[in-house]
């Protein structure tokens, strides 16, 4: 069953995009039927106001289906597929446009203080006066059990994007999660629209700074694929600056899991080599967190490179890191049976990338990656993602030794830009990160965008359900979560 | 704190003494300022510096704002404000936060929070660097930090 939906899809009109078929609406409903017997992984799904767009990867490939859209409603994919849930109630909030059959329809983005309803639409309808306070509706069981509600963000005093949580605490446990997001949403898609290239890519370059190569990269890509020579020959430069991007991430995530485990001799280690990459990307690319590296944005024609003594230093590093994470009574102890993600929770919500591979689920984007890779236990738990971000680190700095420290010469890009669609897919630090986008007359007409990062916060619930409050932070940053990259 | 007035002419500020507390909100931008801050903290930390960051705005001195003003943001922004106590102040670092940088006002935005209120340190950059945030925090703080409202 699991081959039909391809194909299924692959027999609509094929569309200007390579990769993306226009269904009927029949077609459609075949296809959200079928997805109920597949395990096809649904990576996105948003609109144009015209059509709306799915996006699945088979394999490493991606595939989009769309149909059009009738009366301002679409068949929903939620019941199938868990994680388009929240994909869906942002297309409601920004165009007004329906799924229907949707499991849940409460508003994702809009909490009712922006000026306009659907601020995509063509004729956005006037705001209602914004809500005196937020409204939460607990679980029937959380009211039964009573006990306390705390709160999680959305100023927490910490350094990441804001988000808040609603916490239901009967007794010691968590037993509920609400997320409440949109405090992180800049309007990025309404932006794009009427920008020149050059412009896109510098707000693409700002919409996630734990992931801005991925963006960068899949940007380009999708350019590429529109046709564009932005996203041609930056192959070895895209995976140059996408593992240094990848070590910097997961160093930082390291040494913030390690203070926040107290392990005061595995933060100040990950921290002083962070810190050397943060420098060797300001000396060796241009900007201490790889901003505007890569072309459109990018200055035209540079080299990028590395010092070999800093890989040196890394590789020595990673080796003292592994050994203090493993010790007894360290972070990997303390951190065993936290905030678990299971393997089929990561599937049925899609989840990929670092995340999804702790938790047992395959999938990576990076073809240059060997698969073989021992990692010690899958259990999805803190401790698992910690190890893999570990893992991941070590693998990034021999990739990047194979360099032998010469500069990688990153394209030009060029001004004169034409007309077409495109997608881009790259594996990000966290997970892939997708860019669809059309360009008419060298200005972006349509775009969207997407990480792993919104599907993690719906599946929050089910790995915070059972966790002590103390261990919120932890978990939250072993995820990764980027609500910058979620809001949009 | 009316209490203060026992003590001290009414309508006296008090100056703030040491250590400075300040309480950092990412405002929704990209939260690369916010990344540079988190490498700072840990440098901050590990100095024994008087320079702090907290996690309440009940503890703080000094609202340190990054990222552009996002419209659901703005009445969080406020509360932090109001639940700062006694003579507390306003910085703006990097470009977003400073006017609104490559978030220019839209549906969503307000644009950077430096160009809505007085804010007493405003470091534009995109993002700076830690060592940049810091020369900036320590040559304000010398240069007469007792400006407070």
């Amino acid at each position: 069953m699991t081959a039909q939906v391809p194909d299924l899809i692959r027999s609509g009109m094929p569309a200007a995009c390579a990769g993306r078929f226009v269904l009927d609406g029949g077609a459609w409903r075949d296809m959200v039927e079928n997805l109920r017997h597949s395990t096809l992984p649904l990576l996105g799904l948003w609109s144009d106001g015209v059509q709306i767009h799915a996006l699945f990867m088979e394999g490493t490939c991606p595939l989009l289906a769309s149909v059009a859209v009738m009366d301002g409603r679409y068949l929903a994919l939620s019941p199938v597929r868990a994680g388009a849930a929240a994909y869906e109630r942002i297309t409601q909030d920004l165009w007004g446009i329906e799924g229907m059959g949707a499991t849940d329809s409460a508003p994702w983005l809009d909490q009712g203080r922006w000026p306009v309803t659907w601020p995509l639409h063509d004729r956005p309808p006037p705001a209602p006066a914004p809500p005196e306070g937020v409204e939460f509706t607990d679980d029937a069981a959380m009211v039964q059990a009573g006990g306390t509600v705390v709160g999680y963000g959305p100023a927490e005093g910490d350094f990441h994007s804001p988000f808040h949580l609603r916490l239901g605490l009967p007794g010691e446990r968590i037993m509920q999660v609400r997320t409440r997001m949109g405090y992180a949403h800049r309007g990025l898609c309404a932006r794009m629209r009427g920008a020149t290239v050059a412009q896109a890519a510098r707000l693409v370059a700002r919409i996630d700074a734990t992931a801005t190569v991925a963006h960068q990269v899949a940007f380009a890509r999708a350019l590429g694929a529109a046709g564009e020579q932005a996203g041609a020959d930056m192959d070895d430069a895209a995976m140059f600056v996408g593992e240094l991007e990848r070590i910097a991430i997961h160093l930082d995530t390291l040494a913030t899991a390690a203070d926040l485990l107290a392990d005061g001799r595995f933060a100040i280690l990950a921290a002083t080599l962070l810190e050397r990459v943060r420098q060797a990307c300001r000396d060796g690319c241009g900007s201490r967190l790889l901003f505007d590296v890569l072309p459109p944005a990018g200055d035209t024609g540079r080299a990028v490179s590395i010092p070999m003594e800093i890989l040196t230093e890394l590789r020595t590093g990673c080796a003292t890191l592994r050994r203090l994470f493993w010790r007894p009574r360290g972070m990997a102890m303390q951190a065993r049976g936290r905030g678990i993600l299971s393997a089929d929770a990561a599937r049925r919500w899609g989840i990929a990338g670092c995340v999804g591979r702790a938790s047992g689920a395959e999938g990576d984007l990076r073809a240059y990656v060997s698969r073989s890779a021992g990692h010690e236990g899958m259990g999805g738990d803190v401790a698992d993602r910690l190890a893999m971000r570990l893992q991941e680190v070590e693998t990034a700095v021999g990739i990047l030794s194979t360099f032998d420290g010469a500069a990688v010469s990153v394209p030009a890009g060029h001004g004169a830009h034409g007309s077409g669609e495109g997608v881009g897919c790259v594996e990000g630090p966290t997970g892939p990160v997708w860019h669809w986008v059309r360009v008419e007359h060298g200005r972006v007409a349509a775009w969207w965008c997407g990480d792993a990062s919104l599907l993690l916060f719906q599946a929050l619930p089910g790995i915070l359900s059972g966790a002590v409050y103390e261990d919120v932070p932890l978990i939250l940053t072993s995820l990764g979560l980027s609500a910058a990259g979620a809001d949009l | 704190m009316a209490y203060l007035n026992l003590f001290w002419p009414d309508g006296a500020v008090l100056p703030r003494m040491v250590p400075l507390d300040i309480f950092h909100m990412e405002t929704g931008g990209c939260a690369g300022c916010a990344i540079e801050l988190r490498s700072l903290s840990r440098v901050l930390v590990e100095g024994h510096s008087d320079i702090r960051f907290v996690s309440t705005p009940r503890q703080a001195g000094l609202l340190l704002v990054t990222g552009s003003l996002t419209v659901d943001m703005a009445p969080v922004v406020e509360l932090a404000w109001q639940a700062m106590p006694g003579a507390r102040l306003l910085a703006a670092v990097g470009d977003c936060a400073v006017d609104g940088g490559v978030f220019t006002p839209g549906y969503a935005v307000l644009g950077g929070v430096g160009g809505r209120a007085r804010a007493s340190l405003l470091l534009p950059g995109c993002p700076p660097s830690p060592a940049e945030i810091l020369d900036a925090l320590i040559r304000w703080r010398t240069q007469g930090e007792g400006k407070a409202t």
